[in-house]
């Protein structure tokens, strides 16, 4: 039975159209990472900072952090001969040719410098900032938004209310003072978690669902069913086909993440940010920062996100086996699964306003997988709910154990000719 | 002959493919198309854009001389007279300062912040959304557009390489400046693209299976020891091409009667190089560029279509068949569409460029299917 089980995964691994596309992908993945890494050496900063001063901002440190800038501008000040109040201003009245007159390193270093300075400023607002925020405005934004009413306007605004504790309580642990890569340029977490992530989900789901209608349909497209299904074994190795087809998931979601992750990490170094928290304050990218509903550090929203998106990816292995099953084609079994994706994903959208249908439609896996940046978070647009992602998961695992049962019942009968 | 032809093209169209068509089509237009059509024009400004270059083409018709700008000018200054008299109507406005339009543009948010004045504005232009203010500030984008051009044109000819640089000298010298609002023609762009991409994929989903299915069922022992023998061949290429055809010119159709919702019939006979925004190699009007947008699809669908048949030729099993075109597809749909349909006559790609490309693409893949259909006369089919 391993046998059978090893030589279905050969047939995947030793495809060339296999490895050619895993290549391919790869390869696109390195190039997202590169082309977006002009600023990498910028982001030594952060790093920097959280090396010298500590991951936690502190007044202390920040008040420590503040003198050190300013000695290094009364460096300046002896390097340009003029008074220097600030980089920023500085800048300002500089021209670009008087900039010229500068030698690389000064340049340099007048840049680092700035870069400390924009830190510095934003750590000091943190809590100015905070208190302009409220779970319930952003909650009563988002009905408008979306012109919710009814029922939909009050989940989400009880939503709210659970998250504006939370918010409280990560006022007062300070989670959100911790530093980061500053979010408003270089907008790290969705780059990581959006770009990059996404699209490794998208590759490994176009593997993993050719890979698993392939293995499923085999015995049918290349005309040794008759012979298959009529040994010892016989109809059983279906359950086989199935369980190789999670094994050759589990393998190239693997792989994938591998090279892409590696390749990530190569390039950009986050040395000492693994124990930031997602939910730093630094790491505030568009209208709100995100708060995640537990404290989560760098090192545990990812692997929280990949042992996600692992259950999801082997979640929608298994329904292509089942629909591969139903229709014994891989032809029409590929292009069944996509509309079942599609339908998924836009499912919610055609939902009305005011039912609270325009929620329970979003526990689906093609939303989780399709949003890793706002996976665990609070302010997530429609699926702010606390245990949603672990609630799809679930529930989508009864439907594919379900779907299974009815699958399996159906071939143990059904006509092979 | 024509019987066998029939019969192929029935062997393509089966019930579930039709249906598999239906789903994804629908699928595809409510991701990729309705946005277009449904928000068009998408909020504001782009509303008042798209009613004053109706008024435009109205008034001036396709090409505007000087006497024409005079005269938008003119309703431009008529338009601040009216906003002067509607300011000073409202004691909020004049309290805070504001009793004429200049002196409410002049206020500066970002230099000098101030709360009250914060409030009105929005009050102005997002709680009431008075059309007066928001046209004025198109109308003022427009004018500013036009009295830039000739200085803005210079300089751009100043810092350009070669190729292009002749383009925009003969653009200054007749005169052929950007001055109608651009939201009709970007939105067909956007349109046309995300109709370019669901037709692909239908014709391939269609047009993919042709002869793997054959070949997959043992059909072919039986099938080349008939009368007809190996010709069936190309009696199956041309069986795809004409379902192609038809998957292509109903979509077309289909997607062109619901674009016509979108009512930019009127701007039609503008030269798109009076549009703002983008600059281009030729001088086709709008309508002329959406025949050639047209052609450009036809032209695309047939390169794929016959690669997708030469790929059901060789590739193995249907898993392969799909796996091969992906990477394809995905880079059309990503990259490709915008560079060889809607930028077909970009004024920034070689002027060479996309013309090659499509004779490369045309060559190779009528070449891929004379190949092989040459080579089925002869092929080994008892492996």
């Amino acid at each position: 039975m391993m046998r059978i089980i090893f030589l279905e995964c050969k047939k995947v691994f030793m495809s060339p159209l296999f490895i050619g596309l895993f290549i391919v992908f790869s390869m696109f993945n390195m190039y997202l990472i590169v082309d977006n890494s002009y600023f990498k050496e910028e982001l030594k900063i952060a790093n920097g900072l959280a090396e010298t001063y500590g991951l936690e901002i502190t007044n202390e440190s920040l008040h420590q952090l503040e003198e050190d800038i300013k000695l290094e501008v009364g460096k300046m000040t002896e390097m340009t001969g003029q008074e220097v109040e600030s980089v920023f201003s500085f800048f300002d009245q500089l021209s670009m040719e008087d900039y010229e007159k500068y030698s690389e390193e000064e340049q340099s270093f007048f840049h680092q410098l700035q870069l400390k300075e924009a830190y510095l400023n934003v750590a000091k607002q943190i809590d100015s900032d905070y208190e302009g925020l409220s779970m319930k405005a952003l909650a009563e934004a988002e009905i408008e938004k979306y012109q919710l009413s009814g029922n939909a306007a009050e989940i989400l605004l009880t939503e709210a209310e659970k998250l504006s504790i939370r918010f409280d309580k990560l006022k007062q642990t300070g989670e959100h003072k911790q530093w980061f890569f500053l979010g408003q340029p270089y907008e790290m977490h969705s780059f990581l978690f959006r770009t990059i992530v996404k699209a490794v989900v998208f590759e490994a789901l176009i593997l993993i669902v050719l890979a698993t209608a392939l293995l499923t349909t085999y015995e049918f497209e290349n005309r040794t069913h008759l012979l298959v299904y009529a040994t010892k074994r016989g109809r059983i190795v279906m359950k086989d086909k199935l369980f190789a087809s999670l094994l050759v998931t589990t393998v190239i979601v693997a792989m994938l993440l591998g090279v892409t992750l590696a390749a990530y990490f190569t390039v950009f170094d986050y040395a000492y940010l693994w124990k930031s928290s997602i939910s730093s304050a630094l790491n505030w990218e568009y209208n709100f920062p995100y708060i995640t509903w537990w404290d989560m550090p760098f090192w545990k929203f990812l692997s929280l996100v990949i042992v996600l998106l692992y259950s999801c990816i082997l979640l929608f292995t298994a329904i292509t086996y089942a629909i591969a099953v139903a229709v014994k084609n891989s032809y029409f079994t590929f292009f069944i699964f996509a509309v079942f994706f599609a339908i998924c994903f836009m499912l919610p959208g055609f939902m009305p306003l005011s039912s609270s249908l325009l929620f329970i439609t979003t526990f689906n896996l093609s939303v989780v997988v399709m949003n890793p940046h706002l996976l665990f978070t609070g302010n997530g647009g429609l699926v702010m709910f606390k245990y949603h992602e672990v609630l799809t998961v679930t529930v989508w695992t009864v439907i594919a154990l379900v779907l299974y049962w009815l699958v399996s019942n159906h071939f143990k009968k059904v006509d092979i000719h | 002959m024509l019987r066998v032809l029939w019969n192929e093209m029935k062997k393509i169209w089966t019930w579930k493919m039709l249906g598999l068509l239906f789903i994804v089509n629908l699928i595809l237009f409510f991701l990729v198309i309705e946005f277009e059509i449904e928000y068009f024009p998408n909020g504001r400004p782009e509303l008042d854009s798209y009613r004053i270059g109706m008024e435009m083409i109205e008034k001036y018709g396709i090409e505007m001389d000087e006497e024409d700008i005079a005269d938008f000018k003119q309703v431009y200054e008529a338009q601040v007279t009216e906003a002067d008299r509607y300011l000073q109507a409202r004691s909020e406005f004049v309290e805070v300062g504001w009793d004429t339009y200049e002196k409410y543009r002049a206020y500066d948010p970002f230099e000098h912040p101030e709360e009250r004045k914060e409030e009105l504005d929005f009050q102005l232009m997002h709680e009431e959304q008075v059309d007066l203010f928001w046209e004025l500030q198109e109308r003022e984008r427009l004018i500013e557009f036009h009295d830039w051009k000739e200085v803005g044109l210079e300089s751009i000819i100043a810092d350009s390489p070669e190729p292009q640089k002749t383009r925009y000298v003969e653009l200054l010298e007749n005169r052929m400046f950007q001055l109608y609002p651009e939201v009709a023609i970007r939105n067909f762009d956007r349109f046309i693209e995300g109709v370019a991409a669901t037709i692909l994929i239908s014709v391939l989903l269609v047009v993919s299976p042709i002869y793997l299915q054959d070949r997959n069922r043992r059909l072919l022992d039986l099938q080349y020891t008939t009368e007809k023998g190996r010709a069936l061949y190309r009696t199956k290429v041309l069986a795809g091409t004409l379902s192609s055809f038809w998957v292509v010119t109903g979509l077309l159709a289909v997607y062109f009667v619901i674009y016509a919702q979108n009512k930019t019939s009127p701007y039609f006979d503008v030269p798109i190089h009076m549009f703002i925004g983008k600059e281009y190699w030729y001088d086709p009007t709008f309508f002329q560029y959406i025949v050639l947008c047209t052609i450009g699809i036809y032209v695309l669908s047939f390169v794929f279509v016959f690669l997708a048949m030469g790929f059901s030729t060789i590739m193995p099993n249907y898993v392969a068949l799909i796996g091969i075109q992906i990477p394809l597809v995905i880079w059309m749909i990503g990259d490709g569409f915008n560079r060889l349909l809607t930028g077909m006559i970009d004024l920034w790609t070689a002027k060479w460029m996309v013309p090659t490309v499509y004779i490369v693409f045309v060559i190779v893949s009528v070449g891929v299917m004379v190949y092989l259909s040459k080579r089925e006369k002869k092929r080994d089919i008892s492996m």
